[in-house]
């Protein structure tokens, strides 16, 4: 039976990727790419101030200019995507994972264990998320754990109701139960039938979750509760850069044009509307 | 001739891998016309194309004569005035066909209002009476979410007619109704040429066609296979495919070879009993099969009739009674399933799917190509996903996937009803010839009674009063 | 013909509502327990001696002695044991005495009132402003699915989404303030100021609620009732005021329960961005300045006025949906 020794190797599905999917994906490679490149092939510090050279335009050696300070915006940029990705993708992950297990395990089993799982996140969901995170942040003021715990534990409940919810309907589908009949393990069970369907889904969150947790971090840096200075952080970025206008206008245009495009970038990833 | 209320000259379709031949009909006062044919044959597109709703990428030509007045079918905008008022459309699926916000008698006065022009006051009261007319009186303030797939095919009735248009189109109105429904609607339709309308069905059950008579067109891939009087088309057909679709009719199938000696049973119980929903579907309900027994189950739909089949496999749990399965098949005791894409996960190819159940179970590989060639079941079907090959063939590869395992009992849950006649009978066919062979015994769910006489041994007949509910076994076969 | 009339009466759309609101007031209860909590969890992990870093802040720091820190020990309940001084504070929270802002002096409760005024003129202004732009423009799109009209609001709401609030309000700004000196940037008083604030709200908020209507009425405009409302007879308009507009507005009205997140949270960085004086320019000078009974109240007064904002739009889904009163 060749037909039979002819599956193709691949054992996970990922899901395939529309249009506009690439297009954020691209994107996000670009500046990922520019964020991890820069500290590579250039040694300038995004802490080193030099206040002899503040303000300068872009030139060769400075070639997104400086700051306030006589600090290189490159440099500071470069940082600032990083901290910013690194942040996202931690909160993601560990709002993710817990959001997916718990999710297919209350929607698969039902029950007592379905109720408690479910009334602790409508608990999460009580406080608007942004108003949860800032009273964690006043407790440890500018500590970067603060932020990413306030905000992995606003985003894991949104996992958490869709997987739940999706599971709960295939769980009682045809397709799982003949399979059940069949003689297969769950372990099979959740490879073959809810990864696929639950995968597209968990990526658009994933993508939303990511964009959101970003806004978050640099929304408190602008007001001036997030990350203290001389963090190089987009929010806080912008708000030190703003009494500049006048004098440097492409210097404040910097951290918001970044920030744009690494939101964008990620929403586009997400692929679909908000719903 | 009188002067026609339809008429159709040469009217085609083409777009998007779509094409149907010229086709043209006249209809008068009191006649019927029924378009009869399988999925994909076109006769949608038929009655889309004389209302104008055609879906984009598609567009129609030639020339229509509606009560008079004469129109060009490509301009698809022109024939909106009359909707409602000289032209009905009863929809296909009446379901989702009504708003699901919006009581149902107000779904019916609206007609009334908007389309007959009556007042406020007037309108309704013309919608309760059509309704308790219907025997609905009850369902006018209920959503329609609360109402049956019958109930709201009669809403809809008189929504769409509420207008007194003279022309009633009806495009699959018996879809997933039970034979008692279907003949109610039947009796519907059949008004508007009693009252001197004239009434073009679309459908894909023979009798259906059998019973408004008039004029059948049989349809095939776009093109008119056969037409003339639903007498003569329907008793004697003169085209091949039209003998082939009649012989699909259960009532016509050969007889299955009968069952040899009764051997022990592979299941048996006593005393069933279920309720659901705080209704009792049956009592005391007891049954034997045995090996290469093909025992047949009907009944109206929501009578328990999938999850008696349901508790025999151990899927769902009796409220009472007792249940006996054959010693030593742990996997023996398999299903088939209704809607047969919905039996299989769609995104990965035929050939994993099998090769998972082979590596699960350490099955023998030589066992499948004899077994797919005997199901009619070719070697490339294998590469692609099960949304990718016909509803006939996924469903002969769920009876090759479970016939893998050995089965002793096969519960096979109207296996049939997404399938067209042709396809219905040959699968049919195969699984009573392959349980006999491999003595399995088989409970074959269906809701067409005749089709359980034909092919089955035993039949269960569940009744949907809510007290009673049990026949004990007569061998309907002598 | 009885039995007719007898079944006319349909439920009155009140119908089924005290379970929903009981389970508001129970998220009011949570919303209440959390803040408590987590201020209370604040004022004990300050570092440092508290009590004198907030005389300090209170009185000035040469004014500070020890009598004034013990003042504020005493009103903190920083010397009781810990698990007493927490429901003396959650007892405290339950009477509504929220007690005296660290930095001014004042009772918490008058400066929260004073503040609530000016941040719910903003958020009614913000979403009046969002429900004429957002979903208007959605509807009319979703008519037209992939129409140049569903395109050019699809990229312009997609831009939108992609800054945030304070990037938009900076923008606005510099475009309307700064170089064309139309309005005021900040301050608040003349109705003026209210503009630009209410304006960069109510463009983020417009932009997602413009998606949800656009993809609720093409949704409706694909419907096998949509078509059948059309082919009974009732013509375009009356098909889109009798079908369409109830049925869209459903899963629009619904997500402005999600919408009331954003807006909660824009509120805090705009109100900061523009030095409106509400609610979420206090709570953002409350953490800075660490003052805790600020933080409380603030933090209290948006959560409830969260939960009280969707209450409204609860009660709103179910006069619009009668599937939710049978259900």
């Amino acid at each position: 039976m060749n037909t039979l020794a002819m599956t193709p190797a691949r054992r996970w599905m990922l899901p395939a990727l529309s249009g506009r999917q690439r297009l954020g994906a691209a994107l996000l490679v670009l500046l990922l790419a520019f964020a991890w490149l820069v500290p590579w092939l250039s040694d300038a510090d995004p802490a080193r101030q030099q206040l002899t050279r503040i303000l300068q335009l872009p030139s060769l050696a400075e070639p997104l200019g400086t700051d306030h300070l006589g600090r290189s915006l490159l440099a500071r940029l470069a940082s600032a995507v990083q901290l910013s990705f690194g942040m996202a993708l931690l909160s993601v992950v560990s709002a993710a994972v817990p959001g997916l297990v718990l999710g297919v395990i209350a929607g698969w089993r039902g029950g007592w264990l379905d109720r408690v799982l479910g009334s602790l996140a409508d608990a999460c969901l009580a406080l608007p998320g942004l108003l949860l995170v800032l009273l964690l942040v006043a407790i440890a003021p500018g500590n970067f754990w603060a932020l990413y715990v306030g905000i992995s534990l606003v985003l894991w409940i949104e996992y958490f109701r869709v997987v739940r919810a999706r599971t709960r309907i295939l769980v009682t589908t045809p397709q799982l139960e003949a399979s059940r009949l069949l003689g297969f393990g769950p372990l099979y069970l959740f490879r073959r039938h809810l990864w696929p369907e639950l995968a597209p889904q968990v990526l658009t969150l994933a993508a939303f979750g990511a964009a959101s947790a970003i806004l978050a971090m640099a929304a408190l840096g602008f007001v001036s509760v997030g990350l203290r200075p001389p963090t190089a952080e987009l929010g806080l970025m912008m708000i030190e850069l703003l009494p500049y206008y006048h004098e440097a206008p492409w210097a404040m245009a910097q951290p918001i044009v970044v920030l744009f495009v690494l939101v964008l970038s990620l929403n586009l990833l997400a692929g679909r509307d908000p719903r | 001739m009188s002067t026609d209320l339809l008429q159709a000259r040469d009217l085609t379709i083409r777009g998007e891998g779509v094409t149907i031949a010229p086709f043209s009909c006249s209809l008068g006062p009191g006649d019927r016309l029924t378009l009869l044919g399988e999925t994909g044959s076109g006769k949608s597109l038929i009655a889309q194309a004389i209302m104008g709703t055609l879906p984009k990428g598609l567009c129609a030509q030639g020339r229509l004569v509606i009560d008079g007045e004469a129109f060009d079918a490509a301009d698809s905008t022109s024939r909106r005035a009359l909707w409602g008022r000289r032209l009905a459309l009863l929809p296909q699926e009446p379901w989702h066909a009504l708003d699901p916000t919006m009581r149902a008698v107000s779904q019916v006065a609206e007609s009334h209002r908007h389309v007959a022009g009556r007042d406020r006051r007037a309108a309704f009261q013309a919608a309760w009476s059509d309704l308790t007319e219907l025997g609905l009186a009850e369902a006018g303030s209920k959503l329609p979410g609360e109402l049956s797939g019958g109930m709201a095919q009669r809403v809809a009735f008189a929504a769409a007619s509420a207008g007194g248009a003279p022309i009633v189109i009806a495009d699959e109105p018996t879809k997933g109704l039970d034979a008692p429904r279907r003949d109610a609607v039947v009796e519907l339709l059949a008004r508007t040429p009693e009252a001197a309308g004239a009434l073009l069905t679309i459908t894909h059950d023979i009798d259906v066609a059998r019973r408004l008579g008039g004029e059948v067109v049989i349809l095939r891939q776009g093109q008119v296979v056969e037409r003339g009087p639903a007498q003569q088309v329907l008793t004697d057909p003169q085209s091949e495919y039209g003998q082939r679709l009649l012989a699909a009719e259960p009532s016509r199938w050969p007889l299955p070879k009968p069952l040899g000696e009764r051997q022990a049973p592979v299941i048996s119980a006593s005393g069933l009993a279920k309720t659901r929903g705080g209704r009792e579907l049956f009592r005391d309900l007891s049954l034997t099969i045995v090996p290469g027994e093909i025992v047949g189950v009907v009944g109206p739909s929501g009578c328990g009739k999938s999850t008696l089949g349901d508790m025999l496999l151990g899927v769902t749990r009796a409220d009472n009674g007792e249940i006996d399965r054959a010693q030593g098949h742990t996997l023996g005791f398999q299903k088939l399933y209704q809607d047969p894409p919905a039996a299989f996960s769609p995104h990965w190819r035929l050939s994993r799917l099998l090769d998972d159940l082979v590596r699960r179970h350490r099955l023998d590989r030589a066992a499948i190509p004899p077994l797919m060639a005997r199901l009619g079941l070719d070697e490339n079907l294998l590469g692609r996903r099960p949304g990718e090959i016909s509803g006939g063939e996924l469903q002969r590869f769920a009876i090759l996937r479970v016939l893998l395992l050995e089965p002793c009992f096969l519960f096979a849950d109207e296996p049939t009803s997404r399938l067209d006649p042709i396809t219905q009978r040959q699968t049919l066919e195969l699984l009573v010839e392959l349980a006999r062979e491999r003595h399995c015994g088989v409970m074959l769910v269906s809701h067409d009674p005749a089709l359980i006489e034909r092919i089955c041994d035993k039949r269960i007949s569940l009744e949907a009063t809510p007290s009673v509910a049990k026949r004990e076994l007569d061998p309907v076969m002598a | 013909m009885s039995q007719a009339l007898a079944s006319r009466t349909t439920p009155r759309w009140t119908a089924g509502l005290g379970g929903l609101l009981l389970q508001r007031l129970f998220q009011a209860g949570l919303v209440a327990w959390m803040v408590g909590t987590l201020t209370f969890v604040l004022t004990r992990s300050l570092p440092g001696d508290m009590a004198y870093r907030i005389a300090a802040g209170r009185y000035g720091h040469d004014m500070v002695n020890t009598s004034a820190a013990e003042a504020v020990r005493t009103e903190l309940a920083l010397d009781q044991p810990a698990l007493g001084a927490y429901f003396g504070w959650l007892w405290d929270l339950l009477q509504f005495d929220l007690g005296r802002s660290l930095v001014s002096g004042e009772p918490v409760m008058a400066e929260l009132w004073h503040q609530l005024g000016h941040s719910l003129g903003l958020a009614a202004m913000a979403v009046l402003l969002s429900l004429l732009l957002g979903p208007p423009l959605g509807l009319i799109a979703g008519l037209k699915p992939n129409g140049w009209l569903d395109r050019v609001s699809e990229v312009v709401a997609s831009i939108l989404r992609a800054l945030p609030p304070f990037a938009v309000g900076l923008l606005l700004i510099l475009i309307f303030s700064v170089s064309l000196g139309w309005l005021p940037a900040a301050g608040h008083g003349r109705s003026a100021h209210g503009v630009l604030p209410a304006l960069t709200l109510a463009l983020a908020l417009a932009a997602i609620s413009s998606r949800v209507a656009r993809n609720a009425m093409a949704d409706v405009s694909q419907s096998a009732y949509y078509a059948f409302s059309r082919t009974k007879g009732l013509g375009e308009r009356l098909s889109f005021l009798r079908h369409g507009l109830r049925n869209a507005a459903v899963p629009v009205v619904a997500y402005l329960g999600v919408q009331f997140v954003y807006l909660i949270e824009g509120v805090v960085i705009v109100e900061t961005l523009f030095a409106w004086p509400g609610i979420g320019h206090a709570l953002v000078h409350a953490i800075v300045a660490r003052d805790v009974p600020m933080i409380q109240g603030t933090a209290l007064i948006m959560g409830l006025m969260f939960v009280a904002l969707n209450t409204v739009v609860d009660l709103l889904c179910h006069w619009l949906d009668p599937r939710r009163r049978s259900a």
